[in-house]
């Protein structure tokens, strides 16, 4: 089993200052895939519990010079502390820059998986190495990680991985995540549980009810992508939750409730960057899912050589 | 809980205002534990809230209808009605955006007795609040403020002050004393606990934290350190930033009102989803009252007593 690949400037702008910061933010570790094509981060794909959030790269967008071999198909997967891999893509990003340009061949940042043997202890373990060579000066950072998976774990990985990424049938854009993010933050400790309920209209409804007060955000006229519907003038008028449960009856519209926390920490992809992001709810309401989108800078292409997305378990409203 | 798909007919009150974060600083104020229950009663001259503790500590918010971008008031007794104060506060916060005047209407009732609240800022985007209301305990201490004698005793300080002084109070861990003495005209409050603190206030000295005094003979009460506080306690950022003087009054029987102006700012530019019918009118100062009282502790000298 082989991994070894050069960071290259714009793989480790995207690491360090957008993508690793708001995946520590979703959870402590996380699974990484390398594949021959792919770098993926995966939280909570598993063990099932929690926010699922896929973070992939095609390998040129973050590596040079990118080689990995295994016997599971080239394909090699660890768990990873993410703030530990934060403070090692950090650290050495100030060393490139100390000791000259980043980029030129002379300080680029390689990272390698590898075996050593820890002090105290009589059995090699695991490591993702980070090595910057200056002029002056190499410096070496070892990231622990979990024994790569084997190929069972590996195979479930991926078939997990390949289920995730089933898009729900319709999907809201979301004009403002910075609005919904100010908003739920606010929100958040009114309640526990988010009902959530789309419609074909491009109607977002947002709602916290407890026994003492009922608190909404709707979001009318949203770019619908997948299955749209036109919505009747009857409803124009009506309440946001009217509206909603009308659309429900004609099957125009969904509902789930998920967890606020949850719906908050998914929020924190926002440091990412995204351009825009969409919301969908599953078939048979199995999950809330959140589509972050990024395009070519400059242009308003999508760039299909990133993905974000979170999948956000559904409540039993019984459970509340 | 369900919003009726009518909008109910002629609410008692619907109103609309500009900026909520003048409201939301103004009901702050007023926060001095995590649960109070408030007493909010309806006018044709606008809306009060009122909260009490123990018998010996009341507050009042004074919401003036000239407030109010727009004030429709059409109920023909007054409502009155309890609701959560820091479920209010928290809905109303829920409607601020940062950097932002954010306009809302507040309607009374809803099909089931609820507050309802609605944002105004944008057509394709609506936060809204439906908040139960309870039918409110009688408000069961009749304060009945009376001044003290045909002159006045009170005095001004810088709102920014007061906090200071009273906050540096809670280290001797007492009841606090204030004095007001008209030769030389000054104010003290003092505490006699773990250690002594005394913070005296000259009016000829310190004209630019008391800026206004009025005692014709001395006089002395006690206060719990704790309702004192909590006249101060939940200042919102913008009285301490404009620091305008907090009035203090010693009423007959040594009972204190601490007076403070809260502003509750216009949006810098009109908005266009609110109709202002007050536009036109000469405007008084965009400001929320907020009353305390505070009844003294017994004192065991009578002669110490006014």
């Amino acid at each position: 089993m082989k991994f070894k690949a050069f960071l290259t400037e714009n793989g480790v702008m995207l690491l360090e200052r957008r993508f690793l910061p708001a995946l520590d933010k979703l959870g402590k570790t996380c699974h990484l895939l390398l594949t021959k094509e792919r770098v993926i981060f995966l939280h909570n794909l598993l063990n099932g519990d929690g926010i699922q959030c896929i973070a992939q790269f095609q390998k040129e967008v973050l590596f040079d010079d990118y080689r990995i071999s295994s016997q599971n198909e080239d394909c090699i997967a660890f768990a990873v502390d993410l703030s530990l891999l934060q403070r090692a893509v950090r650290s050495s990003v100030s060393i490139c820059s100390e000791f000259g340009a980043g980029g030129s061949p002379s300080n680029r940042l390689q990272i390698k998986l590898v075996k050593k043997l820890p002090p105290k202890c009589t059995q090699p373990m695991p490591y993702l190495t980070f090595e910057t060579k200056g002029y002056k000066a190499a410096v070496i950072q070892d990231v622990p990680i979990s024994k790569p998976l084997p190929r069972a774990q590996v195979l479930e990985l991926r078939a997990a991985l390949e289920l995730a990424q089933e898009l729900p049938l319709t999907l809201v854009q979301v004009p403002d995540l910075n609005q919904i993010q100010n908003y739920v933050d606010r929100m958040r400790h009114l309640g526990e549980m988010l009902n959530v309920s789309i419609s074909k209209y491009g109607d977002l409804h947002l709602q916290i009810s407890t026994a003492l007060v009922s608190l909404g955000a709707e979001f009318r006229k949203l770019l619908v992508i997948g299955e749209k519907a036109q919505a009747p003038p009857e409803d124009e008028n009506l309440s946001a939750e009217t509206r909603h449960q009308r659309a429900i009856m004609r099957q125009d519209g969904q509902f789930v409730h998920v967890s606020v926390k949850h719906f908050a920490k998914s929020l924190q992809c926002n440091l990412t960057k995204p351009d825009c992001a969409f919301y969908g709810i599953a078939p048979e309401g199995a999950s809330l899912t959140v589509i972050f989108q990024f395009f070519v800078p400059g242009t308003h292409q999508t760039d299909k050589s990133i993905g974000l997305h979170c999948r956000l378990p559904v409540l039993d409203p019984g459970t509340n | 809980m369900s919003s009726s798909a009518v909008e109910p007919e002629a609410a008692d009150l619907v109103c609309q205002l500009e900026n909520v974060q003048g409201m939301v600083d103004s009901l702050s104020a007023v926060r001095w534990k995590r649960h109070q229950d408030a007493v909010v009663e309806l006018s044709e001259h606008g809306i009060v809230l009122i909260l009490e503790e123990s018998n010996c500590l009341q507050a009042k918010v004074y919401l003036r209808k000239e407030l109010f971008a727009q004030y429709d008031y059409n109920a023909e007794e007054r409502p009155r009605f309890g609701v959560s104060l820091g479920l209010f506060v928290d809905c109303l916060s829920t409607f601020t955006v940062p950097g932002r005047a954010s306009a809302i209407e507040i309607r009374y009732p809803g099909p089931d007795m609820q507050l309802l609240l609605k944002s105004l800022d944008s057509s394709d985007a609506c936060i809204y609040a439906e908040i139960r209301t309870i039918i409110p305990d009688t408000v069961s201490w009749d304060y009945n403020f009376e001044p003290a004698g045909s002159v006045p005793l009170s005095f001004t300080v810088k709102s920014a002050a007061l906090k200071e002084a009273i906050d540096d109070l809670e280290w001797p861990g007492s009841s606090i004393r204030i004095n007001l003495k008209p030769a030389p005209p000054s104010v003290s409050f003092r505490g006699e606990g773990h250690g002594d603190l005394q913070i005296d206030l000259m009016y000829n000295v310190n004209s630019d934290l008391l800026l206004d005094f009025n005692c014709n003979h001395p006089v002395s009460h006690r206060y719990k350190y704790k309702f004192l506080r909590a006249t101060t306690s939940n200042l919102p950022s913008s009285v301490m930033k404009e620091n305008r003087g907090s009035k203090l009054t010693i009423g007959r029987g040594g009972m204190l009102k601490v007076q403070h102006l809260v502003p509750v700012g216009r949006a810098p530019f009109p908005n266009p989803h609110v109709i202002d019918s007050a536009s036109h009118q000469q405007q008084p100062g965009r400001i929320a009252y907020i009353e305390f009282f505070v009844k003294p502790e017994e004192e065991e000298d009578d002669n110490r007593n006014d």
